[in-house]
């Protein structure tokens, strides 16, 4: 029996070592297509709670329902706006391609009844006046940038890759971005912005995290625009995943019927 | 007739009030009030204006309503009472079925209609209120089959609503250059409510990845008048001595489609429409009722784009009698701009925006800055101006209606 226990603890040793080892030979490309390709289910759906909160402390909240949807070259995604009133029944939907080509966007204005594209080039404008970019709330693909591991740091005890991210397009809103990778589930945990002249602009930090239906979730986020100081929180609840949310969610239809 | 509409009015609210207490009953709308004066002579104003606007919708199951009274109060005009919309949806497995008065938009113009031609148009105050203000909604039956990413559309308005015109006196009636003194006669304008003089129209809409695509038809009535004019001619001396204008309403066919692509960071987008049997006014003496009736193209190309937080859009509008006439009052090419630009500061608390539409014939436009502020959500007061350039035209017309205006609304 001793001696079993002795055999086990030895080979755990060495697949330790030897897990470590590889892990350790991940290049910055590899862990930004980890943290692309984590697994996100087939569909996702959740409501959705942005605290815009000014320099003096003043919020504003906007609240919308979103449902998301994987095919195998596409993510499909749809928002519904809940509030502030003057926006509600609005609706926006994304196409995201895994091959990196530009999204495809729609939007649904009630008091124009009709669904109209708009510029994916749209990218660097503000979501909902919220410190978050369209971009930012993007899973941005990882070809479209160029990633180098440029350290291993403990952030909040939890052991991370930081890996510094440039775009390969010169006009990109940003000139370089900073992500605090979880080792253990390839999750961003921090993410820092810098502005075109190299100076930080933004911060995001994830605040709260869990596994729902075997999925790691990020339920709760802050960005923080510290050259203004204005921040938002965003806050996901009632997360559901591999409903079997159907195609016809995501179409002309759904924009415009609403919820 | 006021307290009736007072009364009908306070029913609406309380009615409201009552569904509002159920779970599936949801209750929106606007309180709004607007100040418009005009910046020529003595500062009259040109609209004092305060508006209710509710939107009570449910949904059960598959079925659902939609309810959108509104309630204008002028200063110097009777109370208004109307429903913009009221319909119920009946949903299935890959159709629609709504049914009741609604407003049905087409084709992806931006302040200009082309194919849009299925709700007529409120022009009361020309194209200065907001368009879910200028388009009205009309009785009908919409049925909608979806297949994938496609929608066909069919739908059938059993009457006829015709364009809401500026009344008599108003700052905003077109101009008439008429060489005699005219009286109407209106004893032929109103289409008969029946069967045959229904209109229809379809419909093909696609999201496409790299392409949005619309087709549509209609089988209708002009929503402007063909005015029918005939001469009085003193048979002693020759001389013309009055005019009868009979405005008649007249059958159109019309075909067209609209597509939007992205290309290069820009939204592209383009819409024509070809119409059968509209009728012109012309001077040709052998016309009769001085008026043509010709076939007619119009047609638009458009990019949107966005740039350092500004969203921009330009569209260029031609329009083309087919088979031009000398005589024919408007142009045989129509050519017509619009500018849009847009940004907002603070978070989307305030917006800068100006637009506006050139006239490219007449050398005449109408300009319209405005800047808005969000107090708190839902809370806006907007400024804004609205300048008109030319002597003549569409827009140089109204050169006497410069005004300043602001509106204060309340969202719910």
């Amino acid at each position: 029996m001793k001696k079993t226990i002795l055999i086990t603890a030895a080979l755990v040793a060495m697949f330790t070592i030897a897990s470590q080892q590889a892990t350790a030979q991940l290049s910055g490309q590899q862990i930004m297509e980890k943290v692309y390709h984590n697994p996100t289910g087939d569909d996702m759906q959740s409501e959705l709670t942005m605290t815009l909160i000014n320099s003096r402390g003043e919020e504003r909240i906007r609240q919308l329902k979103q449902f998301s949807k994987t095919n195998d070259d596409v993510e499909k995604k749809i928002m519904f706006f809940l509030s502030p009133a003057d926006v509600r029944n609005t609706s926006f939907m994304n196409f995201s391609y895994t091959d990196g080509s530009d999204d495809d966007q729609w939007i649904y204005l009630p008091a124009l009844r009709r669904v109209r594209r708009i510029s994916s080039d749209g990218k660097s404008d503000y979501f909902m006046g919220s410190d978050f970019t369209y971009d930012d709330l993007g899973d941005r693909h990882p070809d479209e940038d160029t990633h180098k591991l440029i350290g291993e740091e403990q952030v909040n005890g939890r052991a991370t890759y930081v890996v510094e991210s440039t775009s390969k397009d010169p006009s990109y809103m940003y000139s370089k971005t900073i992500t605090w990778v979880m080792k253990d589930s390839f999750l961003g945990l921090k993410r820092e912005f810098y502005d075109r002249d190299g100076k930080l602009l933004k911060t995001l930090l994830i605040k709260s995290f869990d596994q729902i239906d075997g999925f790691w979730t990020i339920l709760e986020t802050e960005m923080h625009n510290v050259q203004r100081n204005h921040r938002t929180v965003m806050s996901i609840k009632n997360v559901q995943y591999n409903t079997g949310i159907r195609d016809n969610q995501f179409t002309e239809r759904a924009m415009t019927l609403g919820l | 007739m006021k307290k009736s509409i007072i009364i009908a009015g306070m029913l609406v609210i309380t009615l409201a009030n009552s569904l509002y207490a159920q779970d599936d009953i949801r209750l929106n709308g606007y309180v709004r009030h607007y100040t418009g004066i005009l910046t020529g002579g003595n500062m009259d104003y040109s609209i004092l204006q305060n508006t209710l606007n509710l939107e009570i919708s449910g949904r059960r199951n598959n079925t659902a309503f939609v309810v959108n009274p509104y309630l204008y109060h002028y200063f110097d005009k009777d109370l208004e009472l109307g429903l913009r919309e009221a319909y119920l949806d009946l949903y299935f497995d890959n159709f629609d079925l709504r049914i009741g008065r609604q407003q049905i938009i087409y084709g992806k113009a931006e302040g200009v209609f082309i194919t849009d031609v299925v709700s007529p148009k409120d022009m009361r105050e020309f194209l200065l209120p907001d368009f879910d203000e200028i388009r009205m909604g009309i009785t009908a039956a919409k049925l909608n089959y979806y297949h994938g990413s496609s929608t066909f559309e069919f739908v059938w308005a059993p009457v006829f609503t015709p364009t809401k015109e500026p009344e008599e006196g108003s700052i905003w009636r077109p101009a008439m250059d008429l060489p005699a003194p005219a009286t109407f006669d209106m004893s032929a304008k109103d289409v008969p409510a029946r069967l045959e003089n229904s209109e229809l129209f379809l419909r093909f809409s696609n999201l496409g990845s790299k392409l949005d695509l619309e087709l549509v038809g209609g089988y209708f009535w002009d929503d402007d008048p063909g005015m029918h004019l005939k001469r009085h001619i003193d048979t002693e001396s020759g001389q013309l001595t009055g005019l009868t204008l009979t405005p008649e309403h007249h059958r159109l066919l019309m075909g067209g489609g609209s597509f939007s692509m992205p290309v290069s960071g820009f939204v592209l987008r383009g819409e024509a429409a070809y119409y059968n049997g509209k009728r012109f006014q012309t001077a040709d003496p052998m016309a009769a009722d001085a008026l043509t009736e010709k076939n007619y193209l119009h047609y638009m190309l458009g990019i949107d784009y966005s740039l350092a937080g500004w969203t921009l859009n330009g569209q260029i509008i031609q329009e083309y009698i087919v088979d031009y006439e000398e005589g024919i009052r408007q142009d045989e090419f129509e050519n017509t701009m619009t500018f849009l630009a847009r940004k907002d500061y603070l978070r989307e608390r305030l917006w800068v925006s100006f637009f506006s539409y050139i006239g490219l014939n007449n050398g005449d436009a109408l300009l319209r800055p405005s800047v808005s502020y969000e107090f708190t959500d839902g809370f806006e007061i907007l400024g804004g101006a609205n300048i008109f350039l030319g002597d003549e035209g569409r827009f140089g017309q109204f050169s006497d209606n410069n005004m300043v205006y602001t509106k204060i609304k309340f969202s719910f």
